[in-house]
């Protein structure tokens, strides 16, 4: 597991960019600078705190 | 008139608020509904006209496996000192939709619709009210409220997103339950919503990825339950409509999905299904060996090859099961209208697509683009498999805000194909599908609000001078009727203009 000070430096390709990844969307060159900033923001411990009750 | 009638969903919100206290989802939950600041008719909910006990294959459970749970809660909830009615906290709104405290959840109904166009639009205007809700309640007392549009915490705590499709009775339920079982199984390969987590119930199990929310939590074929021992068909006979002309299926296997393109799909799809049953229930379907197994095994697949075994005939892929559905849809369905042609196509596009390459799909279906984007960035950041990190970009994905969920994010970047606008999606917080008997509800609810007695999905009840009003919506669905009592209610000046004009007797 990354220690968090790693976590919060992305330093490879981005989401819907290019590399070996998967093929590309039929859409128009994606902007994804916000989504990067947004995912770094992501407290990776946010879903441990996350509990809910059964429902339906 | 289209055989499958109308349709809506019901979508169950997880909560969750940054702050150090340990959180009562009940209480916030309660909160977050109370919060809401949309006109319409609170705590007039009709509970008499509901019976969750009753089997559409012919008899009444005693019990359901919940009501132990239900009685537990109840337990707790009567020190919380608020009646029965207040926990609920029911709003009716004046786009005919329903919101309330469902247990532990936020839940948001959408209004009866009838082209699947109105369903996305009133599906968005649902996530713009909850998100409302959500500024106002975190202004209120200081602390960020998050809603999440999942169906799960990654501790086994499941809850649903469930869909409602009108049809008419005549449709024997055998040939029902059994010709549409291997189609709700294998649609997950293009609605699943996507996980990162194994869970079994009220326990996560491993990490890993698999393509849909829902599917660990089903270990019945057939049942009236939705809250324990889930079935992959529920039973529950409550058409909401006269029960001698109508069933309502009511569909509990389904992710809460966030790509418009995906909800139309699921819907879009699984109605044409229904239709062609109606319109030849003869007709052979595949029938699936063991469909609980198959269930978990094509969301697990990560091959993607989703093979599963059926009843005499060999193994098969749930594309080729879908392709099988597919030829019975442009069979046996009037594909006249736009809005179907365009949506079959759709379908066996995202089947091509899924044989060629699942990644193709990355731009339409959540469960793909929630793959692509999550597995990019830990390989980026050198995220390890069993990080919990991934869990959080997962919720962060069904995050319900704008300006910080996932999914908007992608929508906003050109990632996702386009879906609803803006304009269409808020103008269905205010307005109701205009070709259903919603619209009735929703204009009472906008014209006559301080005169509601009650509301129910098949009717609505107003206080005149002469006493109550009380206007059936139990058989309006012939388009001209509707017509018929939409001019009424437009023309209406007082609720007892509009008993006149409906004939409803003194």
């Amino acid at each position: 597991m990354p220690d968090q000070s790693q976590k919060t430096r992305p330093t490879g390709p981005a989401p819907g960019g290019g590399g070996e990844g998967p093929g590309s969307p039929k859409v128009d060159k994606p902007n994804v600078e916000e989504l990067l900033k947004r995912m770094r923001k992501v407290d990776p411990d946010q879903a441990k705190r996350y509990r809910q009750r059964t429902g339906e | 008139m289209n055989p499958i009638i109308q349709f809506g969903l019901e979508t169950e919100i997880g909560i969750h608020r940054d702050t150090t206290e340990e959180l009562d989802v009940v209480a916030e939950s309660i909160a977050l509904v109370r919060s809401a600041t949309e006109p319409g008719v609170w705590m007039r909910w009709d509970y008499e006209a509901e019976d969750p006990h009753a089997d559409v294959r012919g008899f009444r459970v005693t019990e359901l496996r919940q009501d132990t749970d239900e009685a537990n809660y109840f337990a707790q909830d009567s020190q919380r000192e608020l009646s029965y009615v207040e926990i609920k906290s029911d709003l009716v709104l004046g786009n005919g939709a329903r919101f309330y405290n469902d247990h532990a959840h936020p839940e948001y109904c959408t209004p009866e619709c009838s082209t699947f166009e109105d369903l996305l639009a009133h599906d968005r205007a649902g996530e713009r009210i909850l998100m409302a809700c959500a500024r106002h309640m975190s202004e209120q007392i200081g602390s960020k409220v998050r809603l999440y549009k999942n169906n799960t915490d990654f501790m086994g705590h499941s809850y649903g997103c469930h869909e409602n499709y009108l049809l008419p009775r005549s449709l024997p339920w055998e040939n029902l339950a059994a010709n549409i079982q291997a189609f709700l199984v294998t649609r997950q390969i293009f609605a699943g919503a996507g996980k990162f987590a194994v869970e079994a119930e009220d326990n996560f199990v491993a990490p890993g990825f698999q393509i849909s929310q829902r599917s660990d939590f089903f270990s019945e074929l057939q049942s009236v339950d939705t809250m324990q021992r889930r079935p992959i068909i529920n039973t529950r006979d409550e058409p909401h409509a006269n029960p001698q002309r109508f069933r309502r299926f009511h569909v509990i296997l389904g992710d809460a999905n966030m790509s418009p393109f995906a909800t139309r799909l699921k819907i879009g799809t699984t109605a044409l299904v229904l239709e062609a049953l109606v319109n030849d229930p003869k007709r052979n379907y595949p029938r699936l060996k063991d469909p609980l197994a198959a269930l978990q095994s094509i969301s697990r697949d990560t091959h993607y090859h989703w093979l599963v075994d059926l009843i005499d005939a060999p193994p098969t892929s749930a594309i080729d099961i879908q392709r099988e559905y597919l030829s019975g849809v442009k069979e046996r369905c009037n594909l006249d209208l736009p809005e179907r042609a365009e949506l079959v196509q759709q379908w066996e596009d995202v089947l091509n697509d899924l044989s060629r390459d699942v990644m193709l799909c990355r731009n339409r279906l959540d469960w793909v683009a929630k793959l692509a984007m999550i597995r990019e960035f830990q390989a980026a950041q050198n995220i390890a498999d069993d990080d919990p990190w991934l869990q959080s970009l997962d919720l962060e994905y069904s995050r319900l805000d704008f300006a910080e969920g996932l999914y908007y994010s992608l929508e906003q970047s050109g990632a996702m194909l386009p879906g609803v606008s803006p304009q269409r999606a808020e103008y269905a917080v205010r307005h109701p599908p205009a070709n259903t008997r919603a619209y009735i509800r929703g204009r009472c609810i906008q014209k006559f609000c301080s005169s509601v007695i009650a509301a129910q999905w098949d009717h609505i009840t107003l206080e005149g001078e002469n006493g109550p009003i009380k206007i059936s919506l139990m058989d309006l669905f012939a388009p001209q009727e509707i017509m018929h009592y939409a001019r009424a209610v437009d023309a209406a000046r007082t609720p007892e203009d509009l008993r006149v004009l409906v004939n409803v007797p003194r």
